[in-house]
């Protein structure tokens, strides 16, 4: 009988210790577990993957410009490193050239540019990651991820179906940011837009994904928007072709890639 | 008080409200296909079996001094004046890709119209060898704009007179074959025939010449001679390089001539110029350091002709070394310093002032400022050499208009204490120049 007792009462705690626990499930999950899932969604989805892409870029004039290039991308087994290559195919200044990257989130990236009409492989300085890409708003970081080590994320707000994050550089004098704030989609984990903000507190730089389709089991963002609110120009990004986990073998993440562009991976299957 | 609190409570009521109509808005407003839905550039259905591109460029330039030995001998004050059309083709045939790149040049300093072949080439691969053959534009190296181990064919004159930058490479007539051995690339070149450098020549440039004790514009290659018999006039280039632990490490030698006619051992007695034989060894090694990426590499010139009782006529053997480190100062402002140094080996030999120091240093800074995401470029080179007391400024302006319109100019700026060292010779040369380039 008493035994009895003891085992209601311990299963009584127990089911309240569930609930509390459960309940704080329903809460949300800790930044660092948010912030990772957006940043598995947003940069990690399948073990590789192509795109075809094309950036509209536009200065606050109405002039507009265009790029058009494939992306690559293939994860480093068993660890957060990553290789890209991008190749692209117009204007005709930039046909042919490549760019390669071996992401290190923990040592600093190597990143290289093939220049065809020089036949020359230049090594890109691993310091200079915020500034505009190929001419565009969008940055070199954008493309290939932020390291989560180098800011301090705080949840500020939690809707329905997003976790509003603020994040805040851990060295200030190495961006040109005071702070970012992300929406992340509670579904997708995606980040759909990100505003950065001066040292003045006014924001100045808008990042956003639109038209969120699910390709091979992975949700994809088929647009990208930055928007520059300083010099009122903007950077449209089209997505199309999109294809998870194709195995495509290391080899064509090397230097032979850069004056040899791999055909059969960069081709639309 | 109360009023004030309130405003603040309508302010995030508003903020909030503007949130969660957010994802409305950003769809409807840009996330359409638009006006350039169908503008995707289709690879699967080309008019023609090959891709056809190029541009057309006027460029112009002028000497900013009065450079009487030139300009008498050209009847012309400006060294560039020229409209260039460039057509570029290539494609696959099977497993066989093939370039073409030539140029059509109205010249209004040579008063000629010609035609340049930039590339020539078909490539292939055989398992992890890829092949190039035919006339190519070749480089490699660490150096910026300095060059010790890459003795491909260099415009030494083009690069002067103010023509875009790519214009320094020269073509090859060559073979290539690179072999990317797993942990190691080994790239071979031969040329079957010596292809010397474009040096400033008196065509254009004028330059001091010590036979007749002073600047003047005769052609040197009139009185040059290039080695120009096959197969045994030929030049060979190798490198291996591999990268371990993210530096790369490269290893090189070349088999063939120097570049300039460099040997008057025989003109005294009525010959001519000559190119001496060279080969070199040499080395590199890259890798980021810090924020910026830091570069080394070091070569010996063995000049296999130099005879000690003609010093000062054949040219010396030489340890060359340059370091450099690049790096981001600002954002958007670029910043690259290089250290270069030629030693000359037999220097005790020699018995002229002209002969410069042992040791010729060279400092150069690159500073690249960019503006508009890239749109507008400001770049200033400087060479400059404590050991010759010399200089040489590079500075430009590139503005990008349009995708096919790009507009630059800039110049190039000599001086030094004298009028024989490496860039002090050049000093009356100074020009500046503009060019317009229409890519289609």
């Amino acid at each position: 009988m008493k035994m009895n007792f003891l085992k209601t009462a311990t299963g009584l705690l127990g089911g309240a210790t569930l609930m509390l626990s459960s309940s704080l499930i329903m809460a949300a999950p800790p930044v660092q577990e948010i912030i990772e899932k957006a940043n598995q969604a947003s940069y990690y989805a399948g073990q590789d993957g192509r795109a075809e892409a094309r950036m509209k870029i536009e200065d606050k004039n109405g002039r507009t410009q265009t790029r058009q290039f494939t992306v690559l991308r293939k994860d480093v087994e068993g660890s957060d490193q990553q290789n890209y290559l991008v190749v692209f195919s117009r204007p005709s200044e930039y046909r042919d050239t490549v760019f390669l990257v071996h992401k290190k989130p923990q040592a600093g990236d190597d990143r290289w540019l093939y220049l065809p009409d020089l036949d020359l492989v230049r090594r890109i300085a691993p310091g200079d990651k915020r500034t505009s890409f190929v001419g565009a708003h969008v940055y070199y970081e954008d493309i290939s991820g932020r390291n989560l080590n180098q800011d301090e994320h705080q949840l500020v707000e939690e809707t329905d179906d997003q976790y509003v994050l603020k994040s805040t550089p851990k060295n200030p004098g190495e961006v040109e940011f005071a702070s970012f704030q992300t929406w992340i989609d509670k579904e997708t984990w995606l980040p759909m837009r990100i505003e950065y903000t001066d040292d003045e507190g006014e924001v100045y730089r808008i990042m956003e994904n639109a038209g969120v389709e699910v390709v091979d089991g992975y949700p994809t963002p088929m647009m990208m928007r930055v928007q520059d609110l300083e010099s009122g120009g903007q950077t449209i990004v089209q997505f199309r072709g999109a294809s998870y986990d194709l195995g495509i073998p290391d080899s064509v993440f090397t230097e032979r890639s850069l004056r040899n562009p791999p055909s059969d991976w960069l081709e639309r299957r | 008080m109360a009023k004030k609190q309130a405003f603040v409570y309508l302010g995030s009521l508003g903020l909030a409200l503007s949130l969660a109509s957010l994802p409305a808005w950003s769809a409807d407003d840009w996330a359409e296909e638009g006006d350039w839905g169908s503008d995707w550039e289709e690879p699967e259905e080309p008019l023609l079996p090959f891709r056809v591109g190029g541009f057309i460029e006027a460029a112009g330039g002028a000497h900013i001094y009065s450079n009487p030995v030139v300009e008498n001998r050209m009847d012309k004050e400006y060294n560039l004046g020229e409209a260039r059309l460039r057509l570029e083709i290539d494609g696959d045939w099977k497993e066989i890709g093939y370039s073409l790149k030539a140029d059509g040049l109205a010249d209004a300093v040579d008063e000629e119209l010609r035609g340049e072949l930039r590339e020539a080439l078909i490539s292939t691969s055989t398992g992890p060898v890829d092949w190039r053959a035919g006339r190519q534009v070749l480089t490699w190296g660490t150096g910026d704009l300095l060059f010790i181990n890459d003795l491909f064919p260099k415009d030494w004159q083009s690069f002067l007179i103010g023509r875009d930058e790519d214009y320094l490479k020269g073509p090859s007539d060559a073979i290539r074959g690179t072999w990317y051995a797993g942990e190691v690339t080994v790239d071979a070149v031969w040329s079957p025939l010596f292809q010397e450098d474009n040096y400033p020549d008196g065509d254009r440039l004028s330059y001091y010449n010590p036979m007749a004790g002073g600047q003047t514009a005769q052609p040197i290659s009139d009185q040059a001679s290039e080695p120009d018999d096959f197969p045994e006039d030929g030049e060979a280039a190798l490198r291996l390089a591999t990268r371990q632990a993210g530096i790369e490490y490269a290893a090189y030698g070349y088999w063939g001539f120097w570049p300039e006619p460099n040997d008057s051992s025989k003109v005294a007695g009525g010959g001519k110029l000559e190119h001496p034989e060279l080969y070199v060894y040499g080395a590199s090694l890259r890798t980021s350091l810090g924020s910026g990426l830091f570069n080394a590499e070091a070569g010996y010139y063995d000049s296999r002709d130099y005879d000690s009782q003609q010093a000062n006529m054949t040219p010396n053997s030489e340890a060359r070394f340059l370091m450099g480190y690049d790096w981001e100062l600002v954002t958007n402002l670029n910043v690259g310093l290089q250290y270069y140094l030629e030693w000359t080996q037999d220097h005790d030999d020699l018995t002229t002032d002209m002969a410069g120091e042992e040791y010729r240093q060279l400092l150069t800074t690159r500073l690249t400022y960019r503006q508009w995401r890239g749109d507008l470029v400001w770049s200033l080179f400087a060479f400059v050499s404590p050991s010759d007391e010399d200089y040489y400024l590079r500075p430009s302006a590139t503005y990008r208009v349009s995708d096919a319109l790009t507009l630059s100019a800039g110049g190039n700026i000599f001086g030094g204490e004298n009028n024989y060292s490496f860039f002090g010779q050049f000093e009356k040369d100074s020009n500046l120049y503009a060019r317009a380039r229409y890519r289609f």
